[in-house]
């Protein structure tokens, strides 16, 4: 049992450190390394097993405008908060659905295809 | 045991049935193996081998009926006593009345001990665990009813003599002595072995239980309780499709991202299928149109008038009304591509031909209703074609050669995978027609197409040639592919001094007046196909790449089981090389590999599927090379 708690406390540490994600236009996100993870290509670019750049830096650029990466990021936010192992409440899709300014909705879903979320 | 003391009683086995029915049960098997030594006990207790084989013994062994008259099962008991008053077994057979039960006496006899065995591990299964004390009753019992004969004695003790029961012979009994089955009596070794049965065979050991925790964790399917981003982003764009300003400015390109984007998520819908149309749009291309709906479709043609070329993926419900309104819509529609309009009828392709002869790109791909007289009509209408492709029509025959023959000269011709196909000879007249314009040739899975063909027609015809796929064509051989890729950059006329083995008859003014034309020989090929070709083998292969090896790009090998590992290095030969599909070239290992990816720097995408030989360790290269199919435990 006490090893069980070690090993989730190491693994733990690794999963509670923030990675950054960068827009086009300047801007950068903090974002927890587990919530990152949802998206699988971040995931694949911040993963230890390769020697990607993103992986050494920590950083993840997203060739988006801020705009579009702010949102990526909320709905990353969102899914780890709701869709997490422990949480059994009900999700209001629309609550976040209509955070998305229409207008963005477009760009949205072509970053959302490349980051696979 | 534990059910017994509830009513509560499942469907049992017919075995089972007739277990209950004769009375055997847990408590009197326990009682008989607490009283197996007295032998007055004995009789009683044996009343499933006992009265089971009496139908079959009777006659042998009249001694064995001795123990009958104790068994106390009444029900049975009347009837064998019936039986026996006859004082013939077969009369007794004979009886409609008698036949099933002894029939399912006979399966039960047979399978006594296994019965009990089944029954202890189905109780042991539903109480949950193996270690049950009823557990090793009845594996004690099962052993006991093994070992003991049809007369219901027990086993005698090892050492003793006894006479077996098959040959006669007298041997000695030792514990790995078994009954004779059927009963009574016991074999000697030789006729226990020659039965079948192993008398070394260990009681099966029960199966470990696996603890709950050990087993593997299989997610069999993830409950997705939050839609994803991209189809949150659909669900709003198609709400606000009529507020096309809302979405903003998107450009072409990004149009065709957008729409690769909804078909990977099978997204797109009649109603934001309007994000794409334009009046001014020239071209459409749509991935996935699965969901749009006849009406849909027709709305896309008069929505986009102007198109010239339009493409469609899984346009499964596109039908004849719809191709009809495509002809009248998009009157400059000079470009047509749709993968399965498997629901437009004959009718309909005829009119479409018929109303638009400007057509110059034509193909497609499962369309089972196309026949011959479509193609007829295509071929009368359509002058301007020059790429056709005809895809897995099925049927495709012999006859649509003719129509073939008389398009005018086609740049692409992919009749890949027919329902029948054409012969040799067909397939020779479309090459002497078409041969000499064609770029780009599909001739996969015609077994009319042959070694003779290659080395006759296309060899003498194709001059512009740079795609050559020619899957699956099972009448090929290795021999001929290899000599028609050795003597294609050669004139016929220098063939034929060459080579002798050619054929005689062709009249030599024929062969002068081809040698008098300035030869200007094929370029080598950009891509190649010869997959799932299994008579092919190393000499095709080594004969093509040294034919094509300063421009190949694009090879597929799949399937060349044979094909040697020197063979294969010659591929490193290819230095223009981007795609290899070498899957199923067993002889492929990673030495070869590793020359190849050396020597082929534009190499990006490798097939390896089935090549148990290549394990991916050691090619020492630091491009990114998409690799498929190596097996992660492949054996050297």
């Amino acid at each position: 049992m006490s090893n069980d708690v070690q090993m989730n406390d190491s693994g733990g540490e690794k999963q509670d450190d923030w990675v950054k994600i960068t827009s086009s236009d300047g801007y950068s996100f903090l974002v927890k390394r587990s919530v990152a993870a949802i998206s699988g290509t971040l995931k694949n670019m911040l993963s230890e097993d390769s020697s990607f750049r993103e992986a050494i830096a920590n950083t993840c650029p997203i060739s988006e405008r801020a705009a579009v990466v702010e949102k990526v990021c909320e709905y990353m936010s969102f899914k780890a908060y709701y869709d997490g192992p422990g949480s059994k409440e009900g999700v209001d899709v629309n609550e976040f659905t209509e955070r998305i300014p229409p207008e963005v909705a477009l760009e949205l879903l072509l970053a959302a295809d490349y980051l696979e979320v | 045991m534990s059910r017994r003391g509830n009513n509560v009683r499942g469907p049992t086995s017919a075995l089972t049935e007739f277990l209950r029915e004769s009375g055997i049960n847990p408590a009197t098997i326990a009682r008989r193996v607490a009283t197996r030594n007295q032998p007055e006990n004995q009789p009683q207790n044996q009343s499933v081998a006992g009265p089971s084989n009496l139908g079959d013994n009777v006659e042998d062994v009249p001694e064995e009926e001795q123990p009958d008259e104790n068994t106390p099962q009444a029900s049975t008991r009347t009837r064998r006593g019936r039986g026996r008053n006859t004082g013939y077994a077969s009369d007794e057979l004979d009886e409609p009345a008698e036949e099933s039960p002894v029939k399912q006496q006979k399966s039960a006899k047979g399978r006594a001990t296994a019965a009990a065995k089944a029954k202890a591990k189905k109780k042991a299964k539903d109480d949950g665990e193996y270690e049950g004390s009823s557990e090793d009753e009845y594996r004690a019992m099962s052993k006991n009813l093994w070992s003991v004969g049809g007369n219901g004695s027990p086993k005698p003790p090892a050492g003793s003599f006894e006479t077996c029961a098959r040959c006669e012979k007298q041997f000695t009994v030792t514990k790995y002595t078994m009954a004779a089955n059927p009963p009574p009596g016991y074999l000697c070794h030789h006729c226990a072995k020659a039965s079948g049965a192993d008398p070394f065979k260990k009681p099966a050991v029960p199966r470990k239980r696996v603890n709950a925790a050990e087993k593997r964790n299989v997610v069999s399917y993830q409950e997705r309780r939050l839609p994803s981003l991209a189809t949150m982003c659909i669900e709003l764009i198609t709400r606000y499709i009529d507020d096309v300003e809302a979405l903003g400015d998107i450009g072409a390109v990004n149009m065709d991202e957008i729409a690769k984007a909804l078909s990977k998520n099978r997204g797109l819908t009649p109603q934001n299928a309007h994000l794409f149309y334009d009046v001014l749009n020239k071209k459409l291309r749509f991935y996935d149109a699965t969901n749009l709906t006849p009406d849909a479709l027709m709305t896309l043609a008069s929505l986009n008038p102007n198109l010239t070329h339009l493409h469609l993926d899984y346009c499964g419900r596109l039908t004849s009304p719809v191709l009809l309104a495509f002809s009248t819509s998009m009157p400059q529609l000079t470009s047509l591509t749709l993968l399965g309009p498997f629901l437009v009828r004959a009718e309909a392709w005829i009119e479409f031909f018929k109303a638009m002869p400007g057509l110059r790109v034509f193909k497609i791909t499962q369309s089972p209703r196309f026949n011959l007289e479509c193609m007829q009509t295509l071929a009368d209408n359509c002058k301007d074609i020059g790429e056709l492709s005809l895809r897995e029509i099925g049927l495709m025959d012999n006859e649509f050669v003719d129509p073939l023959c008389s398009l005018p000269s086609l740049r692409v011709l992919d009749l890949a995978c027919p329902g029948i196909g054409m012969d040799e000879d067909g397939w020779m007249k479309i090459m002497g027609k078409h041969g000499s314009t064609l770029e780009t040739l599909d001739a996969s899975k015609h077994e009319g197409f042959t070694d003779h063909v290659l080395e006759e027609s296309v060899r003498e015809n194709a001059r512009v040639l740079f795609e050559l796929k020619l899957d699956e064509c099972l009448s090929l051989t290795d021999e001929g592919v290899a000599r028609f890729f050795s003597n294609w950059a050669y004139p016929i006329s220098a063939l034929k001094d060459e080579d002798h083995d050619m054929d005689v008859d062709s009249d030599p003014v024929e062969v002068s007046l081809i040698s008098l034309e300035p030869f200007t020989p094929n370029p080598p090929l950009r891509v190649l196909s010869l997959a799932r070709n299994q008579a092919l083998s190393s000499a095709a292969l080594t004969a093509a790449i040294v034919h094509s090896a300063q421009t190949l790009a694009w090879l597929s090998v799949n399937g060349l089981r044979s094909a040697s590992s020197e063979a294969l290095a010659q591929l490193k030969t290819a230095k223009e090389l981007r795609y290899l599909d070498a899957g199923w070239c067993r002889e492929l290992d990673d030495f070869v590999m590793k020359d190849v990816v050396t020597a082929c720097t534009k190499l990006n995408e490798i097939k390896v599927w089935g090549c148990s030989r290549v394990r991916g360790v050691g090619w020492g290269v630091k491009r990114t090379i998409k690799v498929h199919g190596i097996e992660p435990s492949g054996g050297m």
